[in-house]
């Protein structure tokens, strides 16, 4: 038997809309595939085939460890052996990891749930994977790199035959993800597949053998990863060369705009930083995740409380007590976490759009759709976001197009400096350039940007300038000709002396 | 830093528990008569309908639900026994019944939420002024009176000093206690309140534990309809008024959480004492009722503020 | 999935509007049956209760009802479910239906004024039955047929003062707070106990919402803490409660208000002493036979009509079940 999985002439047509067509997959056991495409392109629809979430169109065939394969719902495929990790993260916040872990297939002794068993074996999988947690803490307690990796540990123990692993690595540390791949070789030596959905490039040729893309919910090849290149990879998925993943537009770079002194959060996740950015300048803040980046941006932005710390917006010293107080002074801040904090998922672009510069919108006082539909229109075009009309749910489109929404919606505050929390996080190649040009036209205007990433090479491709923070501290700065990736790992990792 | 942490949520954990010690002792100083075998018997008896029905809709609210239509499910079941139990039958037939209308009650609930997809407030906001319909219609408006002495004897009478209606909510405690932490099903209904969406991935039918919660809640309506009817010797169609309200608020106060997933059982049973205590202390110290809905909202208010800003605090 | 929700709900629609009527035909099968009795009927009669829902209501139905089919009137029943918007609209549908006459019980005493004002000056006979608007005459109401509550809460009172011989520690379960004939009979007891001196109330009145569960809580923390001799409720449902609490022939006298099956069953029993009867039937038979004899174009002795209230014990309840 040459494949685990076979899934052939698949496709799936939702009203109005052909999301498959005639598409195919083939995984061998014992081997780490990748499913590449754009946003889009029908990776995520195709493993939900595969799942049992949705059902495919008459016609084609799944064929699993060399029987035809029929699921109706993702509980059948656990127990034939397809076990996935999505990319929504799925904890259940408020029980502990233990019952997350054996959540839907508890283990039983006399009919009743094996509180023991599950906590020994929650342990001992635990224990493997590296995580240092208890079995009994809430998940709640936990950061969103824990949750995930429990998420890992729950497919890993159904003891699938084929894993799908869904943007794994989206909110976890490199060090993580070293643990992570760690487990990955030792599932494949076991025989099993795994299919590997990621937007990283560096992770694909870290990690899998082979490689089949989609665009536009057409099957357009596959290849061994070792015969492969990232500009292949990238012109197999956008359909176009893409010369430059990351565009650097010239800038003039000015005066300082924006200080923030000696910063210690209340609750002590930041530890006295200083950071600083000037006109023009696009400032990166790199580090591992929990070194404490978004909190320093969260804690300059009053969400909040400081123990101490003095901010300067244009030389003027402000003092924030809530995030209305410095975006009167026209600081911006672009969450990571977009669908919390960032958008009203059930409102239009327009409402959206409009919901922070509300008062540039107002006519006689009154909240006016003419103005608001005008000044979106304007951003969905200066922005490109794909998007039918202004009149859309924001919660149909997809992630890059929803963090386009979100950074349109602050521009039309003007602001003059502006703060990116991850703001490629989740989204495709060709939106993930976008972002990149439009920062870049933002610091050619003389406004100032400052860029959190987890990605070393993102930060290295945008920023004239990366503070490194390591475990609350400001563990050092690096100029655009000094960059090289060992230089901030090596901050990155520094231990507080 | 940890314990700093722990020492937050232990305090919010316990902040009834410490409301519920505190009341007990100044309603003792203020009136030695609270603390009286007699009374105590009393608070029993006053504490255990509300207390059973607070423990279905535990089950509902844990499970991401809501149900405000167990008082008019109480007075459906109530009348039902009532018309039953006049001595023609014997007793296991209003008992039998009043139970299958709460059932039946639940389930169009549990459906109508899980599977017609509708708020669970809407839903049973429906069923709460349809069954009170239902339940007036049956008995055209007026009290079932002449319930037999043997049905009446059912909340009335007592084993070893202690009243059977006590009895009967200890046991409801001891069962639901068990199924909520020791069983696959139990576990099941955190998770679906939990996350509905993860607990649906991980292969749960979701749809079943939410309507089998609704069930639960309106099963245990109807038994409390069966009791209520023997302790005030009539069946009224307007009976349990606003009980829903008690229950939710036994919950709520017991520290369930309205977004679901969370809520132990001692919790809901000092809920639904602390309610009783409240009214029978108020009532004792022979002041005007009106300020029993004053001191029941502050404590509400109270219970959940802390119960909030435990959680943020873990956050 | 639209459509189908669509159609479920045009199913419920279909059922529900079966069912109700289903429900109106029996009872407009009842009214036209007290109208064809006598052939033709001279008059169309409608009867808007507060609401439908305990026995003294069922009570005014049944009277009105026996009264309607001896004077040979067709007569409708409409129940305001304690709501005066709703019943204000009912006045209104009453007179562009073309009802000569309509009696009511004011859901709100303030309220209803106007409406009653607008269907006078069309020309129907408007009568208050069970309770009066306040200045109702200033609104074209012709009459009002109630038992008046005040002389209710002081028979009670005096009955109870009676039998304890004036003196003793006495406690009050009243309906909502705020209830206007639950606070006029609270008046009566008052102007009673005036006299009274020696009758102390030992607790603070307690808002029992007319409930029988709650009254029994309610009275069995009292009696765990009290030394009670007597229990005035302003209803029935209440007094049962605390008669359930106390247990037969306690030795406390419980009162009540109403003379409903559940209170009668209860004085039969000796759960409670006895009960004020505010006779509902014959305050809406009255009612209907002012209507009758103002549309014959005759006039009333008095546009006041009260309905005796009876005191029934155990003595003279065999009268009454």
């Amino acid at each position: 038997m040459e494949y685990v999985l076979e899934m052939k002439d698949i496709s799936k047509t939702f009203p109005g809309v052909r999301a498959l067509d005639h598409v195919q997959l083939q995984v061998k056991p014992g081997e780490v595939h990748a499913l590449m495409g754009e946003n889009g392109a029908g990776k995520s629809t195709l493993m939900k085939i595969l799942m049992g979430i949705y059902t495919k169109d008459d016609g084609g065939e799944i064929v699993f460890n060399g029987k035809p394969y029929n699921v109706s719902n993702p509980k059948e495929a656990m127990d034939t052996g397809v076990a996935m990790i999505h990319q929504e993260l799925n904890p259940i916040l408020d029980m502990t990891v233990y019952e997350n872990i054996f959540v839907g297939r508890e283990i039983r002794k006399n009919g009743l749930v094996d509180k023991k068993a599950e906590i020994r074996e929650s342990k001992k999988l635990i224990e493997e994977c590296g995580l240092h947690v208890s079995p009994m803490e809430t998940l709640r307690n936990l950061t969103v790199a824990q949750c995930q990796l429990i998420e890992i540990i729950k497919a890993i123990s159904v003891n699938a035959k084929v894993i799908i692993m869904d943007e794994p690595t989206a909110a976890i540390t490199d060090r993580e993800v070293e643990l992570l791949f760690g487990h990955i070789r030792r599932l494949k030596a076991s025989g099993v597949a795994i299919i590997y959905i990621s937007h990283r490039m560096d992770e694909i040729f870290t990690i899998c053998d082979r490689i089949s893309v989609y665009r536009d919910g057409q099957y357009i090849g596959s290849g061994d990863t070792k015969d492969l290149n990232e500009s292949k990879l990238i012109k197999m998925m956008v359909g176009r060369e893409i010369t430059d993943v990351f565009p650097k537009l010239e800038s003039q770079i000015g005066d300082v705009i924006f200080e923030a002194k000696n910063i210690i959060r209340q609750d002590n996740k930041v530890k006295d930083v200083s950071i600083s950015v000037r006109k023009g300048e696009i400032l990166g803040i790199g580090g591992l995740v929990g070194a404490g980046r978004s909190e320093l941006v969260e804690g300059i932005f009053g969400m909040h409380k400081l123990a101490s710390g003095e901010i300067y917006v244009k030389g003027e010293k402000v003092t924030v007590h809530s995030p209305k107080d410095i975006i009167k002074k026209g600081v911006a801040l672009i969450t990571e976490d977009r669908k919390v904090t960032g958008l009203n998922l059930s409102g239009t672009v327009n409402d959206n759009i409009a919901m922070v510069a509300i008062k540039k919108l107002l006519s006689n006082g009154l909240y006016s759709k003419t103005k608001a539909r005008k000044a979106a229109q304007e951003y969905i075009e200066k922005l490109k976001i794909k998007t039918p009309s202004g009149d859309q749910i924001v919660g149909n489109l997809s992630g890059g197009n929803q963090q386009k929404v979100v950074i349109g919606k602050w521009l039309l505050n003007d602001p003059d400096i502006i703060i990116l929390d991850e703001p490629t996080r989740g989204i495709d190649v060709g939106a993930k350039r976008d972002i990149y040009l439009l920062i870049g036209s933002l610091v050619q205007q003389g406004k100032a940007v400052i860029m959190i990433s987890s990605e070393i090479p993102e930060l290295m491709g945008v920023c004239d300038r990366i503070a490194v923070m390591s475990e609350g501290h400001l563990s050092g700065e690096v100029m655009r000709e000094d960059f090289s990736q060992e230089k901030i790992m090596t901050l990155a990792s520094a231990i507080e002396v | 830093m940890k314990q700093k942490r722990t020492a937050k949520s232990l305090m919010s954990e316990y902040f009834i528990f410490i409301i519920f010690a505190v009341l007990v002792i100044v309603l003792t100083c203020l009136k030695p008569s609270f603390i009286q075998p007699t009374n105590l018997v009393n608070i029993l008896k006053q504490a255990s309908i509300n207390g059973i029905l607070s423990f279905g809709m535990m089950f509902v609210i844990i499970a991401g639900g809501f149900d405000m239509s167990v008082g008019s499910t109480v007075a459906f079941a109530g009348i039902l026994a009532a018309l039953l139990g006049k001595g023609d039958y014997p007793l296991i037939v209003p008992l039998i019944v009043a139970l299958i209308a709460g059932l039946v009650v639940g389930i169009v609930n549990g459906v109508g939420v899980a599977v017609g997809d509708l708020p669970p407030f809407i839903m049973t906001l429906g069923t709460m002024t349809a069954v009170r319909g239902l339940a007036l219609l049956i008995c055209n408006g007026k009290p079932v009176t002449g319930i037999s002495s043997a049905y009446q004897a059912i909340a009335a009478s007592s084993i070893a000093g202690i009243p059977m209606l006590a009895i009967f909510l200890v046991i409801v405690i001891i069962i639901c206690a068990f199924v909520l932490s020791k069983t696959v099903y139990g576990r099941r209904v955190y998770a679906c309140g939990g996350n509905l969406l993860a607990a649906k991935v991980a292969g749960i039918n979701t749809t079943g534990i939410r309507i089998s919660t609704f069930a639960i809640a309106g099963l245990l309506a109807g038994f409390c309809g069966f009791l209520m009817t023997s302790r005030v010797t009539i069946g009224q169609p307007t009976a349990a008024e606003s009980y829903e309200m008690d229950a939710i608020t036994a919950c709520v106060v017991g520290g369930v959480s309205m977004t679901g997933g969370i809520g132990r059982p001692w919790g809901v049973v000092i809920g639904a004492l602390l309610i009783t205590v409240i009214a029978n202390g108020l009532d004792i110290l022979g002041v005007s009722s009106h300020w029993q809905k004053i001191v029941k909202g502050i404590i509400i208010v109270l219970a959940v503020l802390i119960d909030v800003k435990g959680k943020s605090k873990k956050n | 999935m639209k459509m189908k929700k669509f159609a479920a709900l045009l199913t419920t629609g279909a059922l529900m509007v079966g069912m109700l009527a289903g429900c109106g035909s029996s009872s407009n099968a009842e009214a036209g049956s007290a109208a064809s009795n006598s052939g033709d009927s001279k008059y169309k009669i409608a009867l808007i209760q507060q609401h439908q829902t305990n026995a003294f209501q069922i009570a005014v139905t049944e009277g009105a009802e026996a009264k309607a089919e001896e004077l040979g009137v067709d007569l409708t029943f409409l129940s305001a479910d304690q709501d005066a918007a709703t019943q204000i609209s009912q006045i209104e549908q009453c007179v562009s239906e073309g009802y000569d006459a309509i009696l009511f019980e004011p859901v709100d005493p303030d309220g209803l004024g106007a409406a009653a004002k607008a269907a006078a000056d069309k020309g129907v006979v408007v009568i208050n039955i069970v309770s009066a608007c306040t200045d109702w005459e200033d609104y074209g109401i012709s009459a009002v047929s109630y038992g008046d509550n005040v002389t209710a809460g002081e028979e009670e009172m005096q009955h109870v003062a009676d039998l304890l011989d004036g003196k003793g520690n006495i406690a009050i379960l009243t309906g909502p707070s705020g209830d206007a004939s639950g606070l006029q009979r609270m008046q009566g007891y008052e102007n009673v106990l005036k006299n009274y001196p020696d009758l102390v109330q030992v607790v603070q009145p307690a808002d029992c919402q007319w409930d029988t569960a709650s009254a029994q809580s309610t009275v069995e923390s009292w009696l765990s803490a009290y030394d009670l001799d007597a229990i005035i409720c302003e209803n029935d449902g209440m007094a049962v409660g605390a008669g359930n609490a106390a247990g037969a022939n306690s030795g406390i006298i419980i009162t009540g208000v109403d003379g409903t099956p559940d209170g009668l069953e209860a004085i039969g029993d000796g759960r409670i002493t006895g009960t004020v009867s505010q006779d509902g039937a014959a305050q809406a038979a009255n009612g209907i036979e002012a209507a009758v004899t103002l549309l014959d174009g005759g006039t009333l002795e008095s546009n006041v009509i009260i309905t005796t209230n009876i005191w029934i014990d155990s003595d003279n309840m065999s009268d009454y079940e």
